[in-house]
């Protein structure tokens, strides 16, 4: 799950870099562009989430053929 | 779908998409950035530019104030108030006579009627003897009680810290991890605790599951640390006591991996690195709670050496309605993620 740690490596990338050139306004925010970055994170949090959901699908298979046998 | 099976499962994602779009999106209250110069000084036309953050001055139709708080009672207002545009002002303070001597600083202040009040701590203020001041004697703004005027702006809304500014947002993922942690690793000291009692060997893999997911949020938990700690300290690592004992604690618990991999024997295995499990909890607790909070320790960190803890002005409620909810929501993550290793582990046990 080191996935979680690599977009909040890029939230804070962008945010950080933003906080020091920019020091008057909220400049995501005043682009637009925060809503591309929670957009992003959310969609990337959705994928571990599927990932998830299949390999406990997966192993729900398994564990099913295994008792059955 | 058996919904008794994984109904924590979809409240984990459920209530992390909550906490991703609601940390992300919700304002900022409006502050202070910066006031250039930072000081005010006696005997001078003091002329301060003022920077705010998420404000509307320009909107305000000129019912802009600008005062200089020396405490909860009095202050001075600044006697001119440009409104630049919806972030700038210029305030000029004249003033005429000398700080009171009891007051190295003063809090500056700036009310509008769209935003609400703002405030920035810590101006200085400094008691020059330059004679040119002294025609300013009996033409400066007064120290006056404060009004009865300011109010915040409503709405939802997060604490606008100095320094901090965006990076408040960090709390709903740094310190919720670290908690979430602590009551995983508590699960997993239960389980430790278990097995010492009963032998099981699916209490065993239990408790090695949730210690392995302890340390994925321990390692998770520096990670995020150590990514605002660049923007805040601007540096990701220092030689800190809170900082250092964290890492401390988490190598304990890296020790206790291998030290499972390296007993062969099963049973063996399950014993002693369920002792270990223990010692490694009853090492924390000192390690991170108390060690760094004792007095006379400097740290950076917020809640310890000195600092104000979580809580007050840091821990807003705003903060908190996204703040608790990331807690459990990172916690039902946490059992899901275990779950799926315990499964794992129980299927190759099985096929053995």
């Amino acid at each position: 799950m080191r996935v979680r740690s690599t977009y909040l490596t890029i939230f804070f990338a962008l945010i950080s870099s933003n906080i020091y050139s920019q020091s008057s306004l909220d400049f995501l925010r005043s682009t637009g562009k925060i809503y591309a970055v929670a957009v992003g994170i959310v969609i990337i949090f959705l994928f571990i989430v599927f990932y998830l959901v299949r390999l406990d699908r997966k192993l729900s298979k398994l564990e099913n053929e295994s008792s059955n046998e | 779908m058996n919904l008794k099976k994984h109904w924590y499962k979809i409240a984990a994602v459920l209530i992390l998409l909550y906490v991703l779009v609601a940390g992300l999106l919700v304002p900022l209250k409006p502050g202070i950035y910066s006031t250039d110069p930072p000081i005010l000084r006696s005997y001078s036309v003091n002329k301060i530019a003022i920077e705010g953050y998420n404000t509307n001055y320009a909107q305000a139709d000129g019912n802009v104030e600008v005062w200089l708080k020396l405490d909860s009672i009095q202050g001075i207002k600044a006697e001119n108030v440009t409104v630049i545009d919806d972030n700038h002002l210029e305030a000029t303070f004249p003033i005429g006579y000398s700080f009171p001597e009891d007051r190295p600083t003063g809090t500056l202040l700036v009310h509008s009627a769209k935003d609400g009040t703002a405030v920035l701590p810590n101006r200085k203020l400094i008691n020059s003897t330059d004679s040119k001041g002294q025609s300013l004697i009996g033409r400066s703004t007064p120290i006056v009680a404060l009004p009865d005027i300011f109010f915040t702006k409503p709405g939802w809304q997060f604490p606008f810290r100095p320094f901090l500014h965006e990076t408040i947002r960090n709390t709903f993922f740094h310190v919720a991890i670290w908690m979430a942690m602590f009551f995983l690793a508590t699960v997993s000291l239960v389980y430790s605790l278990l097995e010492l009692r009963n032998h099981n060997y699916l209490t065993d893999i239990k408790a090695a599951s949730f210690t392995s997911i302890t340390i994925l949020y321990g390692l998770i938990g520096i990670a995020t640390g150590s990514l605002w700690a660049k923007t805040a300290w601007g540096v990701f690592w220092t030689a800190d006591i809170k900082l250092n004992m964290a890492t401390v604690a988490i190598l304990i618990y890296l020790a206790y991996l291998i030290l499972r991999s390296a007993i062969q024997d099963q049973d063996q295995r399950a014993r002693v690195s369920a002792a270990y499990n223990v010692f490694a909890y009853v090492a924390m607790i000192p390690l991170i709670f108390v060690i760094p909070r004792l007095p006379d320790t400097d740290s950076l960190h917020p809640g310890n050496g000195g600092n104000p803890a979580l809580g007050g002005e840091d821990l807003d409620n705003a903060l908190r309605y996204v703040f608790y909810p990331s807690i459990i929501g990172l916690i039902l993550l946490g059992i899901w993620i275990s779950n799926l290793r315990i499964r794992v582990e129980s299927l190759l046990n099985k096929e053995r």
